[in-house]
């Protein structure tokens, strides 16, 4: 890859990743999502991993509670197991069910896949005007019994359409 | 010592407009090259540090051929960002370079503007280097710029930056006491539409247009339109000036990376204007047009090529003059490494600018009335990192002028970065200002006279004003949103300017019959009080001595209309998500009278603006000037206290 196109993959990254790391400040699970206190609060990253070392770098030492953080990768959706926050490479997306196969286990799904909200994704780290803004599924969120913090939601673009089934 | 008044007096006395073609200077200079990152690259610790408002205003790429981080900058740098440009309520680029107080802005007249850095705001205001786009847009003709003809769609404006002093090898012959930085998003950052209109009182109308789309996966484009009406200022008496005025504007700008190593940019304006000037109306117009390659070899290791072409028409009616100038212009830029340890930065550039400065009087002129001036210059500099946080920069500007022939300007800069956030830093440098037309072309009458008559007869022994500039410097950027920066300079000028009697006889020639010294300190910060509150600040302290050398008889306090000391604080409010309000305050000392010009008493003025946002909609009201009925900046017209509102939409 030609050396700039890498840099700016780079820094778009390193941006996702703090906002991952971020998203365990604004959003609160629901107690079964933990199994004691000192359980780890999981980052998965499922298909191909953008971020290199550089999520596990923002992560290290950082508690959310009492729970360690902790990055795991996954190749295939089956693996995911006790997960608290779920990016999914935008290429896997292309799996009619793999959202739904998801549901169910209080996961909060991001990806910055182009449809991500309207497949019934979470949140959406969506680059406009070189800057990473949020696009956010509040009910599919709710239905997963997660909720959002109204900081969140302030800034972010709210995809909510009254014929929104899961 | 009558002559040179009389060339003043007979500029003031008309609308002031006219004195630029009256008094003034020439340079010519590169593009500039520096490009400060209004946000450094961030580590996971600093990132982590901001909230989520500013982490969706955190620039995803900063892409440019010498990318520098604006902690590291070695030199006066102060930066707006458009973003800050919409919430002060600025209507135009003067208003807009008011927020940055490493310059002095005074409007003295509905059209006209002085802008300096460092002193010598004058008429002549002949030190700067002004770029928009890497486009020079100051006229050879005089050295300064025609501010009424340098119009943009505030809204594309990615940042300005204004570095004081003389900035760097890489800046240029006419970078002696700054250089303005003027920088448009690039296409793909203005997809979408963009519609604005505004009514006023000093702005009567103003009517905006843009339009953002793309062709293709690489290919993006912009075109816009503008079109203002703004009312005359006011005369001492109370009547209105004859000097309102309008404009009409269209251009476009293409973005094209064919590959991530290779972009290409194309860009255009042209224009059409005119102002009411005593007698009949008095028209403008003019025409650019730029191509840029840039072309990246690894991240250390690019190159650049530009090509533009620009040509403006003047006309002032009241004076008899007019003027076109058709400039082309080339310029190649090379940066490469060394080992490790060295970054070199090269480039050569060719100019050409063909003027015609055409008086329809006897009374005055600038003779030859065509002229070509012929520019090559050259540049290199070394950017040695000597330790981790130590880099020292050594350069030189090589420049053969048609005034000035051979040049040489080298400087040093130290800079001694720690932990990233903030930069000591020290320059010592070397810049010329090369003569312009009117110091050397500049003939009252145009006829020769006998010695017994008062004539100006040109500036034909005219040499390069020169500069060694002394420049202190500290910088502090803990975060993204919170900054401080303060520059201490000595400057120490040489062969300034004078207007003198040849020995015992009444032909006035320009010399080069003053020096002196000039020293200053210049702050400016900015932060936040909450996620709703940002401020920006600045003040500016400034002193000079300047002086006829041994031997010449000239009073060059005509040579500054300078403030003391100005200040300037800029409140960014979110009342909500919908409402915000804006307030920008500002205070400049009184400028001393000289014998050309009137004291002009110091002032503080107030710009507030509210707008409530209501997506695809804003709405905003805003008041400039506030406190006052009226004011004057330079000379003797005032300018009035006014009201705008402005309706945008953005879908």
């Amino acid at each position: 890859m030609p050396a700039n196109a890498q840099l700016q993959v780079t820094r778009e990254a390193t941006i996702k990743a703090v906002f991952l790391f971020n998203f365990t400040q604004f959003v609160e699970w629901p107690a079964a999502a933990h199994g004691s206190a000192s359980s780890p609060f999981v980052i998965g990253i499922l298909g191909d991993d953008p971020f290199g070392a550089y999520l596990d770098e923002t992560i290290a030492g950082e508690k959310v509670a009492t729970h360690p953080l902790m990055v795991k990768r996954y190749r295939e959706a089956k693996e995911v197991r006790g997960c608290h926050i779920l990016f999914i490479n935008a290429k896997l997306l292309e799996q009619k069910d793999l959202l739904s196969s998801l549901s169910g286990r209080s996961m909060l799904t991001v990806s910055d896949a182009k449809n991500f909200t309207r497949l019934g994704g979470m949140i959406r780290l969506a680059t406009e005007n070189n800057k990473i803004k949020l696009e956010i599924n509040a009910a599919a969120a709710r239905d997963e019994k997660l909720l959002i913090s109204s900081k969140l939601l302030r800034i972010a673009t709210i995809f909510d359409p009254p014929d929104y089934q899961r | 010592m009558k002559s040179s008044v009389r060339i003043c007096c007979s500029g003031l006395s008309r609308d002031g407009v006219s004195l630029r073609l009256l008094l003034l200077s020439f340079f010519v200079s590169c593009v500039g090259l520096l490009y400060a990152q209004q946000v450094k690259v961030l580590s996971a610790s600093e990132l982590k540090r901001l909230s989520m408002e500013e982490l969706i205003n955190v620039e995803v790429t900063s892409v440019s051929r010498m990318p520098q981080k604006l902690t590291e900058v070695a030199s006066a740098v102060q930066v707006i960002s458009g973003a800050d440009i919409h919430r002060s309520g600025a209507t135009n680029v003067p208003d807009a370079l008011r927020l940055l107080t490493n310059l002095q802005v005074a409007q003295l007249s509905a059209s006209a503007w002085i802008i300096s850095a460092r002193g010598f705001n004058t008429i002549f205001a002949n030190k700067l280097l002004v770029m928009i786009d890497g486009r020079s847009i100051y006229t050879p003709l005089f050295g300064g710029v025609i501010w009424e003809l340098q119009n943009v769609v505030l809204e594309d404006i990615d940042r300005i930056e204004v570095i004081s002093g003389p900035g760097g090898t890489l800046w240029g012959a006419n970078a002696v006491n700054g250089v303005i930085n003027i920088i448009t998003k690039k296409a793909q950052d203005t997809q979408g539409t963009y519609i604005a209109a505004t009514a006023g009182t000093f702005v009567k109308d103003m009517a905006e247009v843009r339009h953002g789309g793309r062709i293709g996966p690489k290919l993006f484009y912009r075109v816009y339109g503008l079109h203002f009406d703004r009312a005359p200022t006011i005369r001492p008496n109370g009547e209105d000036n004859t000097d309102a005025w309008r404009m009409s504007q269209a251009g476009f700008r293409l973005d094209w990376s064919s590959t991530p190593v290779n972009n290409f940019t194309v860009q255009g304006d042209f224009y059409n204007g005119r102002r009411r000037t005593q007698g009949f109306p008095s028209d403008n117009n003019g025409q650019n047009i730029l191509a840029r390659w840039r072309h990246t070899f690894s991240p250390r290791s690019s190159m650049a090529l530009q090509v533009y072409y620009d040509r403006y028409f003047r006309d002032d009616i009241p004076s008899n003059a007019s003027d076109e100038m058709k400039t082309y212009d080339v310029d190649f830029q090379l940066s490469f490494p060394v080992r490790k340890k060295h970054r070199f930065l090269t480039g050569i550039a060719y100019r050409l600018a063909k003027d015609h400065a055409q008086f329809l009087t006897p009374l005055v002129g600038i003779l030859p009335p065509k002229k070509d001036l012929v520019r090559y210059s050259g540049f290199i500099q070394d950017e040695i990192t000597l330790t981790d946080s130590l880099r020292l920069t050594l350069g030189t500007k090589v420049q053969q002028h048609f005034y000035a022939g051979f040049d040489l300007q080298p400087s040093a800069r130290l800079a001694w970065t720690f932990r990233n956030k903030s930069t000591i830093w020290s320059a010592v440098s070397r810049a010329i200002r090369t003569a312009s037309r009117f110091d050397v072309d500049y003939f009252i009458p145009v006829t020769p006279q006998p010695p017994t008559v008062a004539s100006v007869a040109g500036g034909p022994n005219f040499v390069s004003e020169t500069l060694v500039a002394y420049e202190l410097g500290y910088r502090l950027q803990p975060t993204a949103f919170t900054s401080f920066s303060v520059a201490a300079f000595y400057n120490v000028y040489g062969d300034v300017y004078s207007v003198e009697a040849l020995p015992g006889t009444l032909t006035y020639q320009i010399q080069n019959g003053s020096e002196g010294t000039t020293w200053g300190v210049e702050l400016s910060g900015s932060g936040k009080v909450s996620n709703q509150w940002r401020w920006r600040a600045g003040y500016t302290y400034f002193e000079k001595n300047l002086y006829a050398k041994p031997g010449h008889n000239f009073n060059p306090d005509y040579l500054g209309n300078d403030a003391k000391n100005q200040f300037m604080f800029h409140s960014i409010f979110d009342i909500s998500r919908k409402w915000h309000f804006d307030v920008t305050a500002r205070y400049l000392d009184y400028l001393p009278q000289t014998l050309a010009t009137a004291r002009v008493k110091g002032y503080v003025e107030m710009d507030a603006r509210m707008s409530l946002d209501l997506k695809p909609f804003e709405i905003s009201l805003v008041g400039q000037n506030l406190l006052q009925n009226r004011h004057t900046e330079f000379g003797t017209l005032a300018i009035p206290r006014s009201m705008y509102a402005k309706i945008a939409c953005r879908f």
